[in-house]
């Protein structure tokens, strides 16, 4: 026996030294937010990168009506004896805008203001070469910021003030908030990176490097080595909680907190400890008294020549579980294109599979395949009988992946509305979304849907996202992302139970003849209890007479009217900001519609000016006055070329991005964090950038050392046998 | 123990340990010769043929050819999942379609066909031939991303071809989650 133990513990020795080039050099394991330790500013020397001490990162948060604004302000010092450019890449809460960048450096308090982005960010370039300090806060994507800071002097301390703005989530009488404390620069993790970076035999140049401020988070640092402790990242954190009504829970999945009530009913909530670890988001959830979860709240600001309006309205929900269960007609569709082979096919002929079970006698339904042509199971639409859902179900097991992708015509099939007619509607549309012709199939989703509604799942690894949240939107439906094939009928059941409740839809708020602009345009349909937000823009005078809207929905056939009251509401700073958010974002969004890009990112810029928020065309920049490098002395950056290749734009690498659901399930002091509601889920999706880029490895390399380390174990048992005997 | 068992033991770990290196050598192998294959079928395809399959069961089919100016050709296959890629390049097809006046997205695996991408320099050339184009591009810039930037599949409206591969590209186990996704736009 003890042969065989050595054998055994041989051959796992062997495969240990096997993978553990892997395991050493970090790449091979999956990064999650959660196992991202927060990076710092990151400095460029001669000797390669280093990252700046980070002297600690205070973040304060103050919500109050439905808007949180965080400040965080973070200290760093140059640790080099030269002057150096330093940048770092952090994300923020998707939809959060950032409006005010201050740095200090010892006395001096230099405030940054937004500017058209070329324009900033020709200013900071400007400002970097005469030797002043200079700050800059690009966009890069929707969740994504740049930071960058030139002329910080050797040894030279300075403070960074970010602030930006957010709109509170409310849901099943929760408020909540999530702060990713993994804001605080992100970049790889481990320090190994840079020789696998040096090993790739790219040749160096960095005078030609466009935008060298792109790569630095790339390349990690060398003195962040394992044998060297990281670099601790305390952060502090200060919430302040002022809703106007008293709580009843003041709760964080995340970490644990101390809350103090203050004066009237404000909250103020903090950790436990003094500082903590960067290394988990935070949540923040409190509830107001029971019976006291507000059905409607209105803010307002006065702002140059108008009034700014936020509004919040919970739809009444008394008689909503009265309500019988509608029957409805649903319509499956599944993409059978040469795309959806493999895997997909397996997935979405489950998800249909699951999705038939969810049929009820009363209803009719029907299932289309499509790929360079259409097919439906039936003609027109049947009723749900056993035996059809049967027929169905292996119908749909049949279907292969072959041909290629003719949306068009299987959408209009799916939207032709039959002699099965019920009370709702629905078209499940199962698909990878490989379409060439999107906006053309997103007017004819818009011009055919009708009663209809459109609910897209999305199938294999890297869907096209973008184009099924669009239809979603525009089918006034919700867009599901199924990634795994293990998360199948999970996501389908969560799908079905969301849309199995009477919606509350073709909401429409009559203003009282008022011109006003509010957004978003179309309002989405409301499931389950959510809370319907509106903000708004008006002439000052243009509700003197009309003291109030009517909010207009219909829900399970019947109408329903909402009166708002316009007078009163309360006074609250960054109203018209989060309007701006909203309706940059409606602009964004119009992009897609086909709006001209020219005149989109000229209005967004202008929108980004005016309310001084960072867009994708507008930045914040700061300059000092008064040059602080002598300008004889070179600004550090030649280390980069023992580290960068030729004109290379080595731009950031992130961990893992979207604030997935599945994160609200991390916790950690054994709370159960309450569930995601759905709806929320359906937004985030539908914003965050989903699905994962191809594989691109083959495991030759591991065969082949999985085969030899056995060759040698067999050796050395071998040996060993013979000795012994 | 019996020293019989032990033999057996041993010997079948030799033979497992053969049969890995086998495996692990007709990787390349099987890259190498697909490629050979393809050629009859997109010479097929250039002919007007669509969807040629390049052996019966195959469940891809040639799209285009990408070629560097140091002479290397590759027959882009339909579809860039793990049974296309192991015999060759494949597109992205949420991504642009070749020929496109968009952004086309192929991917391959580090280790065989896209090896070439580590040696890859700004100013390259690379060419996308079709049945009815031929594109030059240019390369511009590289970086590394995690996996879950799909966002470089995006259509951008402007002619430009997306090369990714996994990274770093002497890693052992695959399946990490790192990309390195080469940037070449349309060579005017």
């Amino acid at each position: 026996m003890r042969h065989f133990l050595s054998i055994t513990s041989t051959l796992f020795l062997s495969l240990f030294v096997a993978a553990s080039p892997v395991k050493a050099s970090v790449l091979g394991e999956r990064v999650t937010p959660d196992d991202i330790q927060t990076g710092g500013l990151l400095f460029q020397t001669e000797d390669g990168y280093r990252q700046a001490p980070t002297l600690g990162t205070d973040v304060e948060i103050d919500a109050s009506g439905l808007i949180a604004r965080t400040k965080v302000t973070q200290r760093f010092t140059n640790p080099t004896e030269g002057w150096v450019e330093g940048i770092y890449v952090f994300p923020l809460p998707e939809g959060s805008a950032v409006d005010s960048l201050r740095l200090r450096i010892g006395d001096r308090v230099i405030e940054g203001r937004v500017e058209e982005r070329a324009r900033a960010k020709a200013t900071y370039q400007k400002a970097k070469r005469e030797g002043r300090k200079a700050g800059l806060v690009e966009q890069e994507r929707p969740n994504m910021f740049t930071t960058s800071i030139a002329n910080l002097g050797p040894g030279e301390t300075i403070e960074v003030v970010l602030t930006f703005q957010e709109e509170l989530r409310y849901d099943a009488e929760r408020f909540s908030l999530r702060f990713p404390l993994v804001v605080a620069p992100r970049h790889i993790p481990e320090a190994e990176d840079v020789q696998d970076l040096s090993g790739t035999g790219w040749s160096t140049n960095t005078n030609e490097v466009a935008d060298a401020s792109r790569i630095t988070p790339l390349v990690s640092l060398p003195d962040q080595a394992p044998n060297k402790p990281a670099i601790s990242h305390p952060v502090r954190m200060q919430v302040t909680l002022d809703m106007g009504f008293p709580l009843d829970v003041v709760e964080s999945s995340s970490h644990s907190i101390k809350v103090n009530r203050g004066k009237g009913n404000t909250y103020s909530v903090g950790f436990t400890e003094t500082s903590v670890p960067a290394n988990a988001d935070f949540a923040l959830e409190w509830q107001p008294l029971v019976g006291d979860a507000p059905s409607a709240a209105l803010f307002r600001q006065s702002w140059k020549e108008d009034d700014y309006l936020l509004m919040m309205v919970m739809p009444p929900r008394a008689q909503e579980t009265n309500l019988p269960r509608l029957s409805r007609e649903t319509i499956f569709v599944i993409d059978t294109s040469g795309s959806m082979g493999g895997e997909s096919i397996r997935q979405a002929r489950a998800a249909v599979s699951i999705a038939l079970e969810s049929l009820r006698p009363e209803d009719a339904f029907n299932v289309i395949e499509f790929n360079s042509v259409h097919r439906a199971l039936f003609p027109t639409s049947r009723p749900a009988s056993t035996e059809a859902v049967v027929q169905a179900q292996e119908w749909v097991e049949r279907l292969q992946a072959d041909g290629g992708t003719e949306m068009r015509s299987a959408l209009e099939a799916a939207l032709q509305v039959g002699s099965e007619s019920r009370a709702v509607r629905q078209v499940i549309f199962v698909t990878d979304g490989a379409v060439g012709n999107e906006s053309a199939l997103i007017s004819l989703i818009e011009e055919r849907l009708d009663k209809s509604r459109l609910y897209t799942v999305g199938i294999g690894s890297a869907p096209n996202a973008h184009f099924m949240t669009k239809a979603a939107q525009f089918g006034r439906g919700t867009f599901t992302y199924i990634g795994r094939p293990e998360e199948v009928s999970e996501k389908m059941r969560e799908l079905f139970s969301k849309i199995e409740q009477p919606v509350l839809h073709d909401l429409t708020i009559d203003w009282a003849g008022a011109t006003v602009e509010a957004w978003p345009k179309r309002i989405p349909d409301v499931y389950r209890e959510e809370p319907i937000m509106i903000a708004a823009k008006l002439p000052r005078s243009a509700l003197a007479g009309h003291k109030e809207v009517l909010l207009r929905g219909r829900r399970g056939g019947e109408t329903t009217e909402i009166r708002l009251s316009l007078s009163g509401g309360r006074q609250h700073d960054g109203i018209s900001k989060l309007w701006a958010r909203r309706k940059i974002a409606g602009l964004m969004d119009s992009i897609h519609e086909g709006a001209a890009m020219d005149k989109v990112s000229k209005e967004v810029a202008d929108l980004g000016v005016l309310h001084q928020l960072v867009t994708r065309w507008s930045s914040l920049v700061a300059v000092d006055v008064t040059p602080t490098r002598p300008v004889d002395t070179e600004l550090d950056r030649r280390s980069v070329q023992s580290l960068l290749p030729k004109g290379w734009d080595w731009r950031k690498i992130f961990g893992d991005v979207p604030p997935s659901p599945d994160r609200a399930g991390s916790k950690t002091n054994g709370t159960t964090p309450p569930p995601v509601p759905q709806a929320a889920i359906g937004q985030r999706m539908a914003s965050a950038q989903i699905g994962r880029l191809p594989q691109g490895g083959t495991p030759s390399a591991l065969l082949f050392l999985l085969g030899t380390s056995l060759l040698s174990a067999a050796a050395t048992a071998s040996t060993i046998h013979k000795r012994r005997s | 123990m019996s020293p019989r068992l032990t033999c057996r033991i041993i010997s079948s770990m030799v033979m497992i340990g053969l049969a890995l290196i086998a495996w692990s050598a007709w990787i390349p192998a099987k890259a190498l010769l697909a490629q050979g294959l393809l050629a009859q079928a997109w010479q097929q395809t250039l002919l007007g043929e669509e969807r040629v399959r390049p052996w019966p069961w195959a469940d891809t089919w040639p799209v285009a050819r990408l070629r560097t100016t140091d002479g290397k050709s590759l027959y882009v296959l339909a579809g860039a999942s793990g049974a296309s890629m192991s015999f060759g390049p494949g597109h992205v097809s949420t991504s642009a379609p070749p020929g496109a006046a968009d952004n086309v997205a192929l991917a391959g695996h580090r280790d065989t066909h896209f090896a070439f991408l580590e040696y890859l320099k700004p100013a390259d050339v690379l060419t996308l031939e079709t049945a009815s184009t031929l594109t030059r591009y240019v390369v511009e810039s590289a970086e590394i991303v995690h996996e879950s930037r799909v966002d470089v599949l995006e259509r951008t409206g402007r002619s430009e071809l997306t090369l990714i591969t996994c990274f770093p590209f002497d890693a052992v186990v695959p399946g990490g989650p790192l990309r390195f996704v080469v940037h070449a736009v349309f060579d005017r």
